[in-house]
């Protein structure tokens, strides 16, 4: 145990370093983490401001909260262990994670909540500035904040399990780009990034609620916006831990497929 | 000591040459970091210190000194790399750091340490490239591809991604690449660093070949030795980048280099060697001697006789030896 | 004139190397396909609820998508390549044999590296545009063409500009940590017209990273929204950003070859 927090403690000074010495890097991701959903924030507000101030249940006001909390959510929920573990193993220093006491897994968990740590901070002064800029609107009653919480650190953790099975797949191929790529595309689509869930096509929304994607980050922000009603979050919640113990053992799984894999080739 | 070639037979005239960096003065302490972001302290560093020297046409010139020298440096600014602080350099009539096409096109630089050839692909497309750049004539590219090849034994690498290559064969690649052009002077910096012993001959019996069928002038710059020995007459000394000595090779080792070092493996450091010769250092049971020159074989037969010996190894003297006793020498 | 040679040459040494690697081929084409497929899917979404977009209908919005296609093409191509290939060779100290090469640096530095496969955004941009073309009928006149060529032209030369003076950073600052990744950050703004953004974005948009100039601008000239201040400004801004590019270029060289200030 003793280990374990020693290695995470370490793990935070190295990402606390690395951030600091890339600090250009980082402004130039925090550009593009902003603008993303700043971009739809703005063509969706002009589409409700044209259709008389709403589209469904969103009126312009609604639109900014939507896409400036999807951004903090996802902020929250996102990581890179896809590209992170297929550099590791092209530079052949994942054996070293591999041959450790501790779990490889640890290291990508200390490392994430580290950057998350010092990013999130600056997104969310960002997100104030441009809520007033925008004049987003929303109103939280303290069930929903309650809520909030447990729903967050569950999309969290399933969001976490589930890309760190998908970045297994670079024991197998080194092709991982096209994958992570249609991933975040679907991403995009599925977890209410291009538009909130409501406004899709119903046969995408029933897709997207079947999947894991929706859970992790379109749920939490719909939630966070009061769309969704109480009985509602139950389930929601429900789903999640569902999801949480399915990704749970497929990350297991995959990840002593993959190590046998990867030690069978003599690396 | 100094035999300097008329200027007007020049192909390379060197004329109080020197380069002086500025380096940001980085200090340790919290009080001296903040000090650092508004003002930065700099410090002057005289890599070249007004070095002259002239080059006839087809000769082959070592360029000596340990690391830091200014070997580089100097290198640097006769291919035009970098502007000097003072002095006058001209090679083949042109200043270099004019960069004028007429000047490049004669001339080359061959790095040890840097690949000019593109990673991924086969060498033959980074000579196509270079083919095309230089405006080389299509027969003349054939013939002198061909002659390198044969030269160098590329045949089977050329296809191959630069990057599937082993380091000699990566450097044989690089050489040729660098005299598709037929350059009057070429410039090589420490062309042989990193490579195994036998690779190293084949380089340097290549670069005497082709100074001899080409007449190329060539400026090699090592630290090692073996280089100097196998293909330069005559040999420019540089340190803390003063120039220290220019002539014959000959004359410099027999002047510095009077001694030899025997490395001889004993079971542990307890004995007294000092009989021998001069005991440099022992590690573990492992002795640096240093005896004269002329008695080394004689010592040698004498340690193994005399002594349970696990392991003897004779050596030059490292290049930083004969410099730092050529140096020490001229102090006086 | 050799400039074309030489041009020419890096083209076909990149595509030469590239050939064995036919598969690579197949994952771009795939990625590109992927990658529009799902901005279509976007527009075609937002549109299920409205039938303007600030005054753009959806096939101008169509012809939007295409460009950006098309000019995210070109900088993935012929732009980003040559660029990144330069700050690493400046860093790794492989740079000097490019100065040692008796040609323009500039020119060698620009067209060393090309990434050939990605002309399938390039291929896919055109597809898009004429489709969106067609659909827009015969609105487009023969002065509408040319401007639109034109505006095609000066966002090619301004985008290449911008990367030029970002390179040309790495001489000083020699770890330039990836920054030229953002342009392509912010390229995405360049899918929706520039009117939609509000007055500080569309100011960034056009004078700290030009994206306007890359997409909105050449389709508000095909769809006869720009008037010819508009146009003259962006001919002038592109020669004067050349220019400007290549002194900067030039000062850093001096300053990567200890010219005294």
């Amino acid at each position: 145990m003793k280990a374990l927090f020693q290695m995470y403690l370490q793990q935070f000074k190295t990402t606390f370093a690395s951030m600091f010495q890339y600090r250009a890097s980082l402004l130039i991701w925090m550009i593009g983490q902003v603008l993303e959903p700043l971009v739809f924030l703005v063509v969706w507000s002009t589409v409700s401001n044209g259709n008389g101030g709403s589209v469904g249940d969103y009126t312009t006001g609604a639109f900014v909260s939507y896409f400036l909390v999807l951004m903090l959510v996802n902020q929250f929920t996102y990581t890179w262990l896809m590209w992170d573990y297929e550099w590791r193993i092209r530079e052949g220093i994942l054996s070293f994670a591999l041959l450790k006491p501790v779990h490889p897994i640890h290291s990508f968990i200390a490392d994430n909540l580290m950057s998350k740590a010092i990013q999130l901070p600056v997104l969310t002064v960002i997100a104030v500035a441009l809520a007033f800029t925008f004049h987003a609107v929303l109103s939280v009653s303290l069930w929903v904040v309650l809520a909030f919480i447990p729903v967050l650190i569950l999309a969290f953790l399933v969001r976490f399990l589930l890309e760190w099975t998908l970045a297994q797949a670079a024991f197998w191929t080194t092709r991982v780009s096209s994958l992570n790529q249609l991933y975040f595309l679907l991403l995009l689509l599925f977890s209410g990034q291009i538009a909130p869930l409501s406004l899709l096509p119903h046969s995408i929304q029933i897709a997207a609620k079947i999947l894991p994607l929706y859970w992790t980050v379109g749920f939490p922000t719909e939630l966070l916006l009061g769309k969704i009603t109480p009985s509602a979050a139950l389930f929601g919640i429900g789903v999640q831990a569902v999801w949480l113990i399915i990704t749970f053992f497929l990350a297991g799984a995959v990840f002593k497929l993959g190590t046998k894999a990867y030690s069978a080739v003599g690396q | 000591m100094f035999r300097p070639a008329a200027v007007e037979d020049s192909i390379v005239h060197i004329q109080s040459l020197s380069k002086i960096y500025f380096v940001n003065q980085q200090e340790a302490g919290a009080k001296a970091t903040v000090h650092g972001i508004f003002r930065r302290k700099k410090t002057p560093v005289q890599a070249v210190d007004e070095i002259s020297f002239n080059m006839a046409p087809g000769e082959i010139v070592g360029f000596l000194g340990p690391n830091g020298a200014g070997k580089t440096t100097t290198l640097k600014m006769l291919s035009g790399l970098l502007y000097p602080t003072s002095g006058t350099v001209t090679v083949l009539g042109h200043i270099p750091w004019k960069r004028e096409k007429t000047f490049l096109r004669q001339i080359t630089l061959v790095m040890g340490q840097r690949n000019q050839l593109v990673w991924d692909i086969p060498a033959i497309h980074s000579f196509e490239l270079n083919r095309v750049i230089y405006r080389i004539p299509p027969d003349d590219y054939q013939s002198i591809l061909k002659e390198l090849t044969d030269l160098l034994e590329l045949g089977p690498l050329l296809t191959k991604p630069v990057r599937n290559l082993s380091l000699g064969e990566r450097m044989k690649c690089e050489i040729a690449a660098a005299l598709l052009h037929r350059p009057q002077v070429v410039f090589l910096d420490e062309p042989t660093i990193g490579l195994d012993v036998t690779m190293q001959r084949r380089i340097r019996s290549f670069i005497a070949e082709y100074n001899k069928r080409f007449g190329a002038t060539v400026l090699m710059t090592s630290h090692y030795m073996a280089d100097v020995e196998a293909l330069c007459k005559r040999v420019v000394v540089i340190h803390h980048g003063r120039l220290l000595f220019d002539g014959e090779l000959a004359l410099l080792l027999q002047r510095f280099t009077s001694h030899k070092t025997i490395i001889i493996q004993l079971s542990e450091c307890q004995a007294d060697l000092k009989v021998y010769g001069e005991v440099l250092a022992c590690e573990d049971g492992r002795y640096t001697l240093r005896v004269p020159k002329a008695e080394t074989a004689r010592i040698t037969e004498r340690l193994l006789a005399d002594l349970p010996v696990v392991d003897l190894l004779v050596e030059d003297p490292p290049i930083e030896e004969v410099i730092d006793r050529a140096f020490t020498e001229w102090n006086k | 004139m050799n400039y074309l040679r030489l041009i020419g040459v890096f083209f076909r040494v990149n595509i030469a190397g590239e050939l064995a690697y036919r598969i690579n081929f197949l994952f771009s084409f795939f990625e590109s396909v992927m990658g529009l497929g799902f901005t279509l899917a976007g527009m075609a979404i937002i549109f299920s609820y409205t039938d303007s977009l600030n005054g753009w209908r959806p096939e101008e919005i169509l012809a939007l998508v295409g460009v950006y296609s098309l000019i995210g093409g070109v900088i993935r191509v012929a732009i980003l390549p040559g660029m990144q290939q330069l700050t690493e060779s400046v860093r790794d100290g492989t740079f000097d044999f490019t100065l040692t090469k008796p040609e323009d640096a500039q020119l060698i530095a620009t067209f060393s590296r090309v990434a050939v496969w990605k002309i399938i955004d390039i291929f896919l941009g055109l597809v898009i545009l004429i489709i969106a073309l067609a659909r827009m009928g015969s609105v487009i006149g023969g002065v509408q063409a040319v401007e639109f060529l034109g505006m095609l032209l000066t966002g090619s030369v301004i985008v290449y500009s911008f990367f030029l003076i970002l390179a040309t950073l790495a001489f000083w600052l020699v770890r330039v940590e990836n920054i030229l990744t953002i342009f392509l950050s912010v390229y995405h703004a360049g899918r929706w017209p520039l009117s939609l953004y509000p007055g500080w974005l569309r100011y960034g948009l056009i004078f700290v990273i030009p994206v306007a100039f890359a997409t909105t601008i050449p389709v508000e000239a095909l769809t006869s929204r720009l008037n010819w201040v508009t146009l003259l400004a962006a001919f002038i801004a592109a020669a004067v950003l050349f220019i400007v590019s290549r002194a900067f270029w030039k000062f850093g060289l001096r300053h990567y070859s200890g010219a005294s200030a």
